[in-house]
C-alpha cells in the first residue's frame, strides 16, 4: 500500500522522535528557566562619572589600542534602560563601537524619585544633556562630541541640537526618532485632548508609574505578549533561543516611570500640538526649532517599527537644516534594529563605516 | 524529508503568527476610535484615582503596623545610592593617586588610547 502523496512515513518517524526529545528537553529546561535567573547584561566595563538624581553618566573603557578623536554620548530614551546597547558580549552595541575604537559615554536615566516629579523638559535638554556633553568635553579632552539618542532619547538630542547649533555637537545619529506625533496613531488616540486628562494624572500620581508605561507600550500589540511565551514553550529547548527571549523580555519590561511634569510637556506640546513637527517648540522659553541643526546626521529608521511607524520619523531628515544628512531604513523593528542578530548584521556596520569618517 | 506544508509543527508555528497578526491588527483599528480612547481614558482616571487613594490608605496601616512605608524604603534606597556613589567617588580617587603603577586595563585613572585613529580605506571595511 503507498502513503498517501507528500507523507513519507521514514521522516514522520523521524519527526515525532525529534518531537518527543523536544518535549523532554522543554520540561528539563522549563524547571531550569524558572529555577534561574537569565543572563547578566550591561556587563561591559565601564565608570560613573556623574550621578544627579534620573541623570547617570558612563564611561566605558576602550578596548582599541588607537581611538577616534572625537567622542560619542549615547543619550537613552528616557522611558526605558540603557543596557539594550550592551546585552551581552557579542551581542552588545556598545562593546561593537568600543572594538571599533569609538570612545563612548552613555547618558542613562533611574526611575525618577519622588520628589523628582517636578523635573520639566527643560531640565533634560537645558541642564542634563549640556551637562553631560561638558563631563564629556572635560574628561575626554576634546571640544567636539558626536551625540547618538535612540528613540525619544533622539527627539531630546534634536532638542539640544537645535538649541545649542554652535557646537560643541560634531555629528548626530538618531535612531527611531519621531518628530511629527500625529503620526504615531494609537498613542495620539490613547491620549486624545478630548478624553485624556493629562492635569488630573500628573497631579494626583506625581510621577507617571513604569506600569502605565508599559501597558501603553503593550496595547499597541495585544497579542504579542500571549503568542511571544507561546513561541517561548515551544522553543525552551533551544538555549540561543531562552537567552535571547529572556534578555529583550527583561529590558522590555524594566520600564522606567516619568517625571510628572516632564510628561505634562510631552504631552500638551508633543502629543497634543505637535509642536516639533510645526517648528514652534520651545524649552523653557528657548526656541527648539530643528532646521537650525547643521552638523552631519544619520537618522536610522525600522521598517516594522509599531512604536515609531516611519511616518511620524519620515519628515526629520527634511526638516534638519544639514547638508550631509541621511535617512537609511532597515529590516527589522523598534528594537531589533539596535540590539540583537538583526542589528549586528544591518545597523552597527552602517553606522561604522558612516561615522569613522566624521570621527577624526 | 516531510513537506514543509504537512509538517504539524510548522503549521502550528504558522497559526500562531497569523492570530497574533490577526487579533494585533483587529484590536488596532478598534483602538484608534474616538470611543475607545473615551472608555480607556475613563477607567484609567478612576484607577489612577483609586491606586493613589489606596496608596495613602497603606501608608497609615504601615504605620499603625510599625512598618517602613514605601517613602520610607525610597528613602533608605536614596542613603544607599549616595553611599555608593561616595564610595564611586574613594574608588576613583585611589585610582587616580596610584595610577601610575596600575596595568591600562584596571580602568578608571589608567592612561588612554591616543585619539589617532582613523577610518579604514572602503576596500579594508568589513
Amino acid at each position: 500500500m503507498n502513503a498517501p502523496v507528500g507523507l513519507d512515513l521514514a521522516s514522520i518517524s523521524e519527526r515525532v522522535q525529534s518531537e518527543v526529545q523536544r518535549a523532554i528537553q522543554r520540561s528539563i529546561k522549563g524547571v531550569e528557566y524558572i529555577s534561574s535567573s537569565g543572563p547578566s547584561l550591561g556587563s561591559t566595563p565601564k565608570d560613573i562619572l556623574a550621578v544627579r538624581g534620573t541623570m547617570n553618566l558612563y564611561h566605558y573603557r576602550p578596548m582599541a589600542d588607537e581611538i577616534y578623536r572625537v567622542p560619542i554620548l549615547i543619550v537613552m530614551a528616557t522611558t526605558n534602560r540603557g543596557y539594550i546597547l550592551d546585552l551581552v558580549p557579542g551581542q552588545s552595541f556598545i562593546e561593537f563601537l568600543l572594538k571599533r575604537g569609538y570612545d563612548v559615554y552613555m547618558l542613562d536615566w533611574t526611575a525618577p524619585k519622588p520628589e523628582e516629579k517636578s523635573l520639566r523638559m527643560e531640565d533634560y535638554v537645558l541642564d542634563f544633556i549640556p551637562d553631560c556633553v561638558r563631563r564629556v568635553q572635560q574628561d575626554s579632552g576634546e571640544h567636539d562630541v558626536t551625540v547618538i539618542g535612540y528613540c525619544f532619547g533622539g527627539v531630546l538630542s534634536l532638542l539640544y541640537g537645535s538649541i545649542f547649533n554652535d557646537g560643541p555637537m560634531k555629528n548626530l545619529i538618531c535612531f527611531t526618532t519621531p518628530i511629527d506625533f500625529r503620526e504615531m496613531k494609537l498613542f495620539s488616540n490613547f491620549s486624545d485632548r478630548r478624553y485624556f486628562d493629562v492635569d488630573r494624572l500628573v497631579d494626583s500620581v506625581g510621577n507617571v508609574p513604569p506600569e502605565m508605561i508599559l501597558s501603553s507600550f503593550e496595547m499597541l500589540r495585544p497579542a504579542s505578549r500571549a503568542a511571544s511565551q507561546v513561541q517561548l514553550w515551544e522553543n525552551i529547548w533551544n538555549d540561543e533561543y531562552v537567552k535571547a527571549y529572556r534578555m529583550m523580555d527583561r529590558w522590555g519590561t524594566d520600564t522606567l516611570p516619568l517625571a510628572g511634569e516632564y510628561f505634562r510637556d510631552i504631552t500638551k506640546n508633543l502629543m497634543w500640538d505637535n509642536k516639533l513637527y510645526s517648528d514652534t517648540m520651545s524649552v523653557g522659553g528657548r526656541a527648539a526649532d530643528i532646521s537650525k541643526i547643521k552638523v552631519p546626521i544619520l537618522h536610522a529608521v525600522a521598517e516594522h517599527d509599531h512604536i515609531v511607524p516611519y511616518d511620524a520619523a519620515k519628515h526629520l531628515i527634511t526638516k534638519v537644516g544639514s547638508t550631509d544628512k541621511e535617512e537609511v531604513m532597515l529590516k527589522g523593528g523598534h528594537v531589533s534594529l539596535v540590539a540583537g542578530a538583526n542589528a549586528i548584521k544591518r545597523l552597527w556596520p552602517k553606522l561604522d563605516s558612516w561615522l569613522g569618517k566624521r570621527s577624526t | 524529508m516531510a513537506d514543509k506544508g504537512n509538517d504539524p509543527a510548522v503549521i502550528w508555528q504558522t497559526m500562531i503568527g497569523e492570530m497574533e497578526k490577526g487579533f494585533n491588527s483587529f484590536a488596532n483599528q478598534a483602538m484608534t476610535s474616538p470611543e475607545f480612547s473615551k472608555v480607556m481614558n475613563q477607567v484609567g482616571g478612576a484607577t489612577a484615582g483609586a491606586q493613589r487613594q489606596l496608596g495613602e490608605l497603606m501608608e497609615k496601616y504601615l504605620l499603625a503596623m510599625n512598618l517602613p512605608s514605601r517613602a520610607q524604603m525610597v528613602g533608605m534606597a536614596e542613603r544607599i545610592q549616595a553611599i555608593e556613589g561616595q564610595l564611586n567617588e574613594i574608588k576613583a580617587l585611589l585610582q587616580q593617586v596610584h595610577h601610575n603603577s596600575l596595568a591600562p586595563e584596571s580602568g578608571y585613572g589608567a592612561p588612554r588610547p591616543p585619539r589617532t585613529k582613523r577610518p579604514p580605506s572602503e576596500g579594508e571595511q568589513k
